[in-house]
């Protein structure tokens, strides 16, 4: 009589293992997926010209150092647009951000800083559902001969859109090209 | 107190008594008698078994021995001392028995606490047990605020609700965390992941300092945390207890609660346990945290049967938990860092208060299932065995865009099996020496997702143990030693982008420890203790390679390396009478290929701009220090509390292009700063005839207890030449109160009704006090937690 108590007590206990190890070994889809962007191409469309420049870094931090394309643009040349592409090549397919980044253009915030020493300027030419800017799309006019850098950086759930030199949020990619314009 | 010659009744044994109609009749009890207040050994205390008619004094040392009795039969044991009331407790034996008595001083108590004394040797080495008061008022926040409160014990955070536990600076792979018997086996290697273990499941927490390999594995190199639930309900009938709490800072609630069922006439028990908490946003003096919500649901089951030679244990549990990592200390790059070093005030702050938890947020399981079994051979060996299961997932949500493929998924993921099996040959004294020898097996799977800072591994471990100790009463000395050998052989791969690694390293070494008691007279005693401990450099040491976000740094491992080799020696003084309690520990620590993560000079580029670079690297170390506690009365009920810790950790540079052989040194990183606690305690005891004791058992009726503690922090000054990415905090000093007041619901009626009801307040940082600490990588953000009262019932039933 006790003997069975105890038994079916066992039984139960055992039952209750059961239930956790099948619990715990089941779960063996890993379902994580990261957001690596590894790759950063400026495209500039101008009169005469069409040309795409890359930053890659498909191996992530570390190991190998990133690539990147030096910009080459003709001098004294206005009407130049810029549309800025943002992906991750770490996957297969790639994936586009650039999407993920306009579907959300409130809480994005693209700027461009140029060397002093690099001679054009540049303004946006797309805008947030609040009518402030978003950076995808820029105008650029080029002048003298001249080199130096140019340094992109987007920023994620900026807190002040009007102030480009320091937006807040955080930093989503911080990338520099070498710039030419001859 | 007592004088008089020493009369010696323990241990002596039963070589001679026949069996009675098959009944076996040579069991002993062995009993060792104490003050339940100070937990001092009572002397000449008389202890009589009534149905036998025979009796036993115990000598200094508060042992005694009665032989030949039989086996299942009730036996009444009335033990009696001048200073304590009388006291009465049936016992039913099936095997030899060591047996703690409690005594108590009051009148009103006749309900002594039982605790069977397991077969395993309480600790030669340095030790701190958490403080019954201290555990109770902070099990409601985390492990690391109830062990904080101990001398050389701190914590890591990384916020409020993330706190690690450092013992004598040491911490994560270098300290073990063992709950009820099993060691704990999850992601210890980050300084972010924070043991997986509900305070609410243990009735004792006891710190060991030190090189404690011997005893809790490699993974005890510097010391563990050991907890241990209350033993299971040994008389028929239910019991248990419900606990309620609640919090202002966060506005955070809590139910705990425990049924123990120990079923008639037989010696089946069951208990089941569970907790959970929830907490919102809490609130720094100046702003909310915002997303420092947490949520936790754990659930634990346990029963245990024994006969005469067989005992079974048999245990599950599961912890869940969900912590929101605050949404300010989410940084992209370096530059992002700098500004929030420079600012005073959080960025990017979503300052209100929230329940809810958004990214980032950590999401976290632990499932754990354990059998232990133990098999009496003789009177004096024990054979037992005990297997355990666990498995640990941890999911990190980081930010990410809402539309793209990240968004509802984790970024981070790690799974962990783990399977132990431990034997253990333990004996009772034989000429004096008393211990035993195991070997233990352990099996790890883990699993990292894509992406993951460490490569996927396998490891398997197998180690022989021994340990033997030494103690005739009433002679002043008391010896222990131990040895132990370890072999861990780890696999780890990895696929995907990143470049492969499919590499095998393994491990092996000896671990050592010894140790000499000297009582100085029944109050004092000095304890020298040297021990030497090792650990295989975990996988992340060896292969690790990405940004640590948070800290803004890359790291990279380095598979060379050697393992970890500490030889830590103690000097323990331990001065404990009825009011008076003090404690000294020194300490010094020698650590050969200390591994630590070394900055460079250089940066690397990535995606989101340059951060410095750190590689791990090794070179011996020295931690040394000094713990100190001591409580004194200043009058009647008042008492006098302070703690002390203070560290020197420091590294040596290794410099072989010196010709003149000179050893630099610089400070290591991420020392606790040296800390005081000091504060008053009033302890009122209503029937009280002999007056206050420096009690922590307040669940007597009518007792009070109230406690207004300081502590300070002093500034680090002692940091690294390089590599520290903000100046340490300032000095600082918060004060917090409690206060604790047990009654007892139905008094007056029969004694089995009584339900004591214990009810506290407790108050964190009471004067609102801006601060950070240098051991919370949160300082870079944000202020510490401000205000924060908690109110708590605990009611024992059955």
């Amino acid at each position: 009589m006790l003997n069975k108590k105890i038994a079916l007590h066992t039984f139960l206990l055992a039952l209750l293992f059961a239930g956790l190890f099948v619990a715990g070994c089941k779960d063996n889809d890993d379902g994580t997926e990261q957001e690596n962007i590894t790759t950063v191409v400026l495209h500039f469309i101008g009169p005469g010209f069409d040309r795409e420049f890359e930053w890659n870094d498909l191996d992530g931090p570390g190991g190998n150092a990133p690539t990147v394309q030096t910009i080459e643009l003709p001098p004294l040349t206005g009407n130049i647009t810029c549309r800025v592409h943002v992906y991750d090549r770490s996957k297969t397919p790639a994936e586009d951000i650039t999407e993920e980044i306009e579907e959300e253009a409130d809480e994005h915030l693209v700027v461009y800083i140029p060397d002093a020493s690099v001679s054009a300027t540049w303004s946006y030419d797309d805008t947030d559902s609040k009518g402030k800017p978003l950076g995808i799309k820029t105008k650029w006019q080029t002048n003298q001969p001249s080199a130096g850098n140019l340094r992109v950086i987007l920023y994620h759930e900026p807190t002040n859109k009007d102030n480009l030199s320091n937006p807040g949020g955080e930093v989503d990619f911080d990338v520099t090209f070498p710039v030419r314009i001859q | 107190m007592l004088n008089g010659r020493a009369t010696i009744v323990g241990y002596f044994l039963l070589h001679f008594a026949g069996a009675l109609g098959g009944q076996d009749c040579h069991i002993a009890l062995r009993g060792h008698v104490t003050d339940a207040d100070t937990k001092e050994a009572l002397a000449y205390a008389s202890v009589f078994v009534k149905e036998i008619g025979k009796g036993a004094i115990t000598d200094e040392n508060g042992w005694f021995a009665i032989p030949n009795l039989c086996e299942k039969t009730p036996y009444t044991v009335e033990i009696s001392h001048i200073e304590c009331a009388h006291f009465t407790q049936v016992v039913r034996l099936t095997e030899n028995t060591v047996m703690e008595f409690r005594l108590v001083h009051d009148a009103i108590l006749n309900e002594v606490v039982i605790h069977e004394k397991a077969l395993a040797l309480p600790n030669i080495q340095a030790e701190s047990q958490v403080d019954r008061l201290d555990l109770e008022a902070s099990k409601g926040v985390n492990l690391g605020e109830a062990l904080k409160r101990l001398p050389g014990v701190t914590t890591l955070n990384t916020g409020h609700t993330i706190a690690k536990p450092v013992i004598q600076g040491l911490h994560s792979n270098r300290i073990a965390i063992v709950n009820n018997g099993v060691a704990l086996e999850g992601q210890q290697w980050g300084s972010e992941h924070a043991p997986e273990i509900d305070p609410f499941t243990a009735d004792k927490i006891t710190v060991v300092k030190g090189a404690s390999g011997v005893r809790y594995g490699v993974g005890a190199m510097a010391g563990a945390v050991v907890l241990e639930p209350a033993p299971l309900r040994a008389a028929a009938g239910v019991g248990g207890w419900l606990s309620l709490g609640g919090f202002s800072n966060g506005l955070g609630g809590l139910a705990s609660g425990a049924v123990d069922w120990h079923l008639p006439s037989q010696s089946l028990t069951f208990r089941l346990q569970g907790t959970a908490k929830r907490s919102g946003n809490l609130r720094a003096p100046d702003y909310f945290l915002g997303n420092t919500g947490a949520a936790e649901l754990n659930l634990s089951a346990m029963a245990g049967w024994k006969n005469t030679r067989w005992t079974h244990d048999v245990g599950a549990s599961i912890f869940t938990q969900q912590i929101g990592i605050l949404r300010s200390a989410h940084i992209g790059n370096l530059t992002d860092l700098q500004l929030a070093i420079e600012s005073p005030v959080p960025l990017n702050n979503r300052d209100a208060f929230a329940y809810e938890v958004e990214r980032p947020y950590q999401q976290v399981r632990h499932y754990l299932a354990k059998y232990r079994t133990t098999y009496r051979l003789s009177e004096k060996w024990k054979i037992s065995s005990q297997y355990a299961f666990q498995f640990n997932n941890r999911e990190e949500y980081d930010v990410v865009r809402s539309t793209g493929s990240a968004a509802d998924k984790p970024q981070l993921s790690f799974r962990l099996w783990t399977n132990t099996l431990d034997v253990a040959l333990e004996h009772f004294p034989i000429g004096h020496w008393q211990g035993g020898i195991g070997v233990q097996g352990i099996q790890q799977t883990n699993l990292v997702g894509r992406g993951g800072l460490i490569p996927d591994y396998r490891a398997l471990g197998g180690s022989v143990w021994l340990v033997e100790r030494w103690r005739r009463f009433p002679d002043p000395w008391e010896v222990e030693f131990g040895l132990r050998y370890d072999y861990r052989q780890t696999n780890a791969t990895t696929s995907g982008s990143l470049t492969n690694i499919d590499t095998l390293v393994h491990f092996a070494n000896v671990s050592g420890t010894a140790g000499l008691t000297y009582h100085l007279g029944k109050h004092l005693s000095a304890t020298v203790h040297t021990g030497y401990a090792w650990r295989p450099p975990h996988v992340n040491e060896l292969f690790a390679r990405g940004i640590h976000h948070g800290a803004a740094t890359y790291e990279e491992g380095r598979p060379d390396l050697r393992t970890e080799k500490a030889w830590n020696s103690n000097v323990t003084f331990q001065y404990r009478n009825r009011q008076t309690e003090a404690a000294l520990t020194l300490y010094r620590n020698q650590i050969r290929d200390f591994i630590y993560l070394d900055p460079q000079n250089t940066f690397v580029l990535t995606v989101r701009g340059a951060f410095p670079a750190y590689f791990y690297a090794q070179a011996d170390a020295v931690l040394r220090g000094l713990d100190g506690s001591l409580t004194v009365p200043v009058l009647k009920s008042l008492f006098v509390e302070s703690r002390v810790s203070l560290l020197r950790g420091e590294r040596i540079v290794p410099d072989s292009f010196e010709s003149n052989g000179d050893k630099k040194h610089d400070w290591l990183p991420l020392m606790p700063t040296d800390r005081f606690q000091y504060g008053l305690r009033w302890v009122i005891h209503r029937k009280s005839s002999v007056g206050a004791s420096r009690s922590d058992d307040v669940s007597t009726a009518g007792a009070t207890s109230l406690r207004l503690m300081a502590t300070t922090a002093v500034r680090q000054s002692r940091i690294p030449a390089a590599g520290l990415l903000k100046a340490p905090p300032p000095t600082f000093t918060v004060l917090s109160f409690d206060a604790t007041h047990t009654f007892h619901l139905n008094n007056g009626k029969k004694k089995e009704a009584k339900m004591p009801l214990e009810v506290g307040l407790t108050v964190q940082n009471l004067t609102n006090t801006r601060y950070r600490e240098y051991l919370n990588f949160f300082r870079f953000y944000a202020d510490e937690p401000g205000l924060n009262m908690g109110i708590r019932a605990k009611l024992l039933f059955g």
